[in-house]
């Protein structure tokens, strides 16, 4: 829908600054904060459940919240232009980039609720809304198929694995009695339970992560226009799942099991992520395909338990976010300066033209490549520590992870700026390179002084293991064990990368055997089965009711006959007394049986709705006389309302059609059938009301309580009282199939419009 | 009376059963409306006592049960609303298949099964 | 079809209607009605403008836009008298002011939540009923026949 109001073209060019300055409050405010000691907000949310919307600031919080607005600056100053570029090029209005800011910003909000929520409904609600949120945005280009294809993937996989950390935290609530983290945090012991719900919220946590075997989403997302990628994910929403198991860690670690399973987990989303990222040729998939491979080595950080670990994932976090979202900015630059390309094969050489870019782009993939004079260097060094700490095995790992970032980093980074120029001329907008600069800058800055970023990182840390982290990162330049290990991992590396052409091939056939038989299969296949089995279920039932609906009902019916003469049933049937007085009462249920049968005749459609509202005219009688005034009030009413309803209903169909039904002659099994059916089934009816109103009255009822109660709800018409206050709920039940009806019939008159 | 509100819920809802055996869809709707009446019916009248209305009811007097009263209107108001919505179910099929009758319908559909069943054999 | 006295008739009609709708409404915690029958009585009085004056009339004699989201609004608000005490501390739908405690009068009206509960349940029997009303109507104008 157009949305291109004159107007409209001159708020949305303020939203990109607002959302910016927007962004550097809150982190500024974060900052604030923190160096004031933290602090936490505690409000009664719903009493009843248990439920409270406490929030804390602490190290784990800050860190989290500072990627999210520190990137948001950069990421909303180069969508302001980017986006309406992207727009122009979509021919689309510029008012709808309004949707966009709005759902970014949302996003942001969501994720501060999510770093600091210490409740765990809390944690889930802002769980959903940034999987919400990420839907929205990853089908931005609503009009391409893909798009909304990558979208609903993603919402499929991160929604469904909500779920499960729903039911893990139930788990908790259910052994501790308490949805507080920190009162569950404090108390938690190694047990069945535990286990459970830490498996379940490590699974909810690694589909998040775009983890194997969860890691297929991922790249899909990368429709999304660039802005959107380079926040939500590399920086925000991958981020939101290693977030969690940092603010459950105590929960996760009670269980070996789960631990073990982390590191499997990483250590596979490190390799495979690795390797596809060697092979793939557009640069947001392999991007996308290192991102996961990152969150690997936080995944298999986590896993590898210690105070050193958790401190080195909370750095990788951090150095990540930055630099990889200067590389996706850097992908969205490249593609907009050289007019569309975005592909390796298709770009080369732009080092000259794009010096600026060149030189923080370069930055920012040392960073992740963990060279010297960048934050991504002190990452490396503790994620080696640990790793050695725990074993020769975990160590070797690390090298060969680390060795393959290096390897895809660097064709990255040559292929694009370096080597022979293709294409034609390139100009990137200041705008767009800017941002990118200035998160290299930050990475460089990291690099040169360490220790504000490690000592965020051990705070996070702390607050996640629940006891004291220190890093201490300096540059050493003596023979320790990390050191060796990092030199290996830049030797193998560098092998790789030149060898990277030889290795492609293989490659390229592994990851697509992967695509053929992987778990992105199987979450079509699944798709497509749940729709053939629904298109099974409405051939078997719905072929045709009719006749499945009377073999029904004819059996049913003889077989309560039967049980209903078989009982012993003695004095079961009460004829009860009719009082002279009663005579109204006995004209009135007369008329109503007279219509009943009446109905039975009439041929035409008018005819028969007019003998119908008899009925209902009847029965209106009969509730006055049983002393039911407002049950009569409403009948009258709604009986009428019906009949116009069906008049009006009527005209709307020629009347050729419904004369051609009226004048349908019956068929001779049909002749004798309905009216047997007809019969039996009343009888039924008959004999069923018959022994239940026969019931003896037995002690007091509900509804003398009801009668006495009135008073107190301050109401002298019980029923009212009944409808708007003893039984409110079923009353507003009843509202909402009335406004459900009101959309139903709404829609399927006016062809699909609603309102 | 007991016999006489029995009777009634009787014919009520046979009448609707024939008329829900009817291959138009608009009598099977009102088929579908007669039954609801007949369970309405049956409901008020299994209040455990009648006497004067539930409205500023005097201590000692005998009242109409007042819980089934409510539930009768919660239930004859959803009716309304599930018969509106039969109706515009009815005339939106008459539109996309020019017919009301179920026989032509099922027909229809079953032929149209057979057309894709042999269109996937043959590819 | 319609003759003039039946235009008039229904024309002056309206009001009426409406007053009685309103007393229904009111008088239903104290006497015979309450929400439904009230909004019903109302729908019935739209229905007959209709009716008597074909559909471009009678939209133009009431505000009839904002029915469809009347719907939503009102159930939103069925809805808020349902929540809002879980936010206090009560149970769902617990009712203000309590028993026994004491209640503001309006002339010989109370002022209690259930009666905001059965306004929101009026607005929404009213708006639903004329929204499937109107919806037919528009249909029939749109094949070109009268509407009935």
């Amino acid at each position: 829908m157009a949305d291109d109001r004159p107007h409209a073209r001159g708020a949305h060019r303020v939203l990109a600054p607002a959302s910016a300055i927007l962004a550097a409050l809150l982190l500024a405010a974060t900052l604030i904060a923190w160096s004031s000691g933290g602090g936490s907000l505690d409000l009664p949310w719903a009493p009843a459940l248990g439920l409270r919307l406490h929030f804390r600031l602490d190290g784990l919080a800050v860190l989290y919240i500072l990627l999210a607005t520190g990137v948001a600056v950069a990421v909303f100053a180069y969508s302001a232009r980017y986006l309406p570029l992207h727009l122009a090029h979509g021919g689309r209005p510029a008012g709808e980039s309004v949707r966009f800011y709005a759902l970014l910003v949302l996003f942001m909000g969501a994720m501060i609720g999510l770093a600091t929520a210490q409740d765990l409904i809390l944690l889930f609600v802002f769980w959903d809304i940034t999987a919400i949120a990420s839907y929205y945005l990853i089908a931005y280009d609503r009009h391409e198929a893909e798009s909304r294809w990558a979208a609903l993937m993603a919402l499929l996989v991160t929604g469904v694995s909500a779920v499960l950390l729903l039911i893990g935290a139930l788990v908790l609530q259910a052994e501790y009695g308490t949805f507080s983290l920190p009162e569950i945090l404090e108390q938690v012991r190694p047990g069945g339970a535990v286990t459970l719900a830490g498996a379940l919220i490590a699974l909810a946590a690694i589909a998040k992560s775009a983890q194997v075997p969860f890691h297929f989403w991922l790249p899909r997302a990368m429709t999304a226009p660039t802005p959107v990628s380079a926040y939500l994910h590399s920086a925000a929403m991958v981020a939101a799942g290693v977030l969690l198991i940092g603010r459950t860690y105590p929960v996760l670690e009670s269980s070996r099991l789960v631990l073990d399973g982390l590191v499997v987990v990483g250590v596979a989303s490190m390799l495979v992520g690795g390797l596809l990222a060697l092979s793939r040729d557009e640069i947001k998939r392999l991007l996308a395909c290192s991102t996961f491979s990152q969150y690997g080595y936080v995944v298999f950080l986590y896993g590898l338990g210690g105070p050193l670990a958790a401190t080195a994932a909370g750095l990788y976090v951090l150095a990540h976010g930055i630099a990889k979202s200067a590389l996706f900015l850097t992908a969205g630059a490249v593609t907009e300066a050289t007019g569309g390309r975005n592909r390796l094969s298709d770009l080369g050489g732009l080092a000259r033209e794009l010096p600026v870019l060149a030189a923080a782009s370069g930055l920012a993939a040392a960073s992740v490549a963990a060279l010297p004079l960048t934050l991504g260097f002190f990452a490396d060094e503790l994620f080696f520590g640990a790793a050695l700490e725990r074993g020769a095995g975990y160590a070797l790992i690390a090298v060969a992870g680390a060795a393959l970032t290096f390897a895809y980093l660097g064709r990255f980074w040559i292929v694009i700026f370096l080597g022979a120029r293709q294409g034609g001329e390139a100009r990137a907008p200041r705008l767009l390179v800017v941002p990118v600069l200035a998160l290299g800058l930050a990475a460089l800055a990291g690099g040169l002084v360490p220790s504000p970023a490690a000592d965020l990182a051990a705070d996070a840390a702390s607050a996640s293991v629940l006891g004291p982290a220190e890093a201490s990162v300096a540059y050493h330049l003596d023979l320790r064990a990390e050191n060796l290990m990092a030199l290996g991992a830049w030797a193998l590396g560098s092998l790789l990368l030149a060898c990277a052409g030889g290795l492609r091939d293989p490659l390229m056939k592994v990851a697509s055997i992967g695509a053929r038989l992987g778990p992105e299969r199987i979450y079509g296949g699944s798709l497509v089965a749940l729709n053939r089995l629904s298109d099974r279920i409405h051939d078997f039932e719905v072929r045709d009711l009719r006749t499945r609906v009377a073999s029904v009902l004819m059996p049913a019916g003889l077989l309560v006959v039967i049980g209903v003469l078989a009982t012993p049933s003695a004095g079961a049937y009460t004829v009860g007394s009719i009082r002279v007085r009663d005579a109204g009462l006995v004209l009135a249920l007369l008329v109503a049986c007279a219509g009943a049968l009446a109905t039975t005749v009439p041929r035409r459609h008018l005819t028969l709705a007019l003998v119908v509202a008899t009925v209902g005219y009847g029965l209106t009688a009969v509730y006055a006389f049983i002393g039911a005034p407002d049950v009569a009030l409403v009948a009258v009413l709604v009986e009428t309302v019906l009949a116009v309803l069906l008049l009006g209903v009527f005209s709307l169909v020629p009347a050729d059609v419904l004369r051609r039904e009226a004048e349908l002659p019956t068929r001779a099994t049909r002749r004798w059938r309905d009216p047997l059916v007809g019969v039996v089934s009343g009888g039924v009816a008959f004999m069923l009301a018959w022994g239940a109103l026969s019931r003896p009255v037995r002690g007091e009822s509900i509804a003398a309580e009801h009668v006495r109660l009135a008073d107190d709800a301050h109401a002298k018409d019980v029923v009212t009282a009944i409808l708007a206050d003893f039984r409110a709920l079923d009353t507003l039940v009843e509202v909402t199939v009335i406004a459900v009806a009101f959309l139903g019939v709404s829609s399927l008159l006016r062809r699909g419009r609603l309102l | 009376m007991t016999l006489l509100f029995a009777l009634a819920v009787g014919v009520i809802f046979g009448s609707g059963a024939y008329l829900l055996l009817k291959p138009d869809l608009f009598r099977i709707t009102l088929g579908i409306v007669l039954i609801a009446n007949a369970a309405n019916l049956a409901l008020v009248t299994s209040g455990r006592e009648r006497g004067a209305s539930p409205i500023s009811a005097t201590a000692g007097e005998a009242v109409s049960d007042p819980v089934v009263q409510a539930l009768a209107i919660t239930a004859i108001v959803i009716g309304f609303a599930v018969t509106a919505l039969l109706l515009s179910l009815a005339y939106r099929i008459y539109v996309s298949a020019r017919t009301v009758d179920l026989d032509e319908l099922s027909s229809a559909e079953a032929l149209r099964a057979e057309e894709e069943d042999s269109r996937e054999l043959s590819v | 079809m319609t003759s003039v006295l039946t235009v008039a008739a229904a024309r002056l009609l309206m009001a009426p209607i409406l007053v009685v709708a309103a007393a229904v409404l009111v008088k239903g915690y104290a006497d015979v009605g309450d929400g439904f029958s009230a909004g019903v009585i109302a729908a019935l009085g739209v229905v007959l403008q209709y009716l008597a004056l074909g559909r471009e009339e009678a939209e133009r004699l009431l505000a009839l836009r904002l029915i469809g989201p009347a719907v939503f609004v009102a159930l939103l608000g069925a809805l808020a008298v349902a929540l809002i005490p879980l936010a206090r501390g009560d149970a769902l739908l617990e009712h203000a002011p309590a028993p026994g405690a004491d209640v503001v009068e309006l002339g010989t009206i109370e002022l209690i939540t259930a009666v905001a509960f059965d306004v929101a349940i009026f607005v929404l029997v009213v708006a639903a009923v004329v929204g499937i009303v109107r919806a037919i109507a528009h249909v029939a104008e749109g094949e070109g026949e009268g509407g009935q």
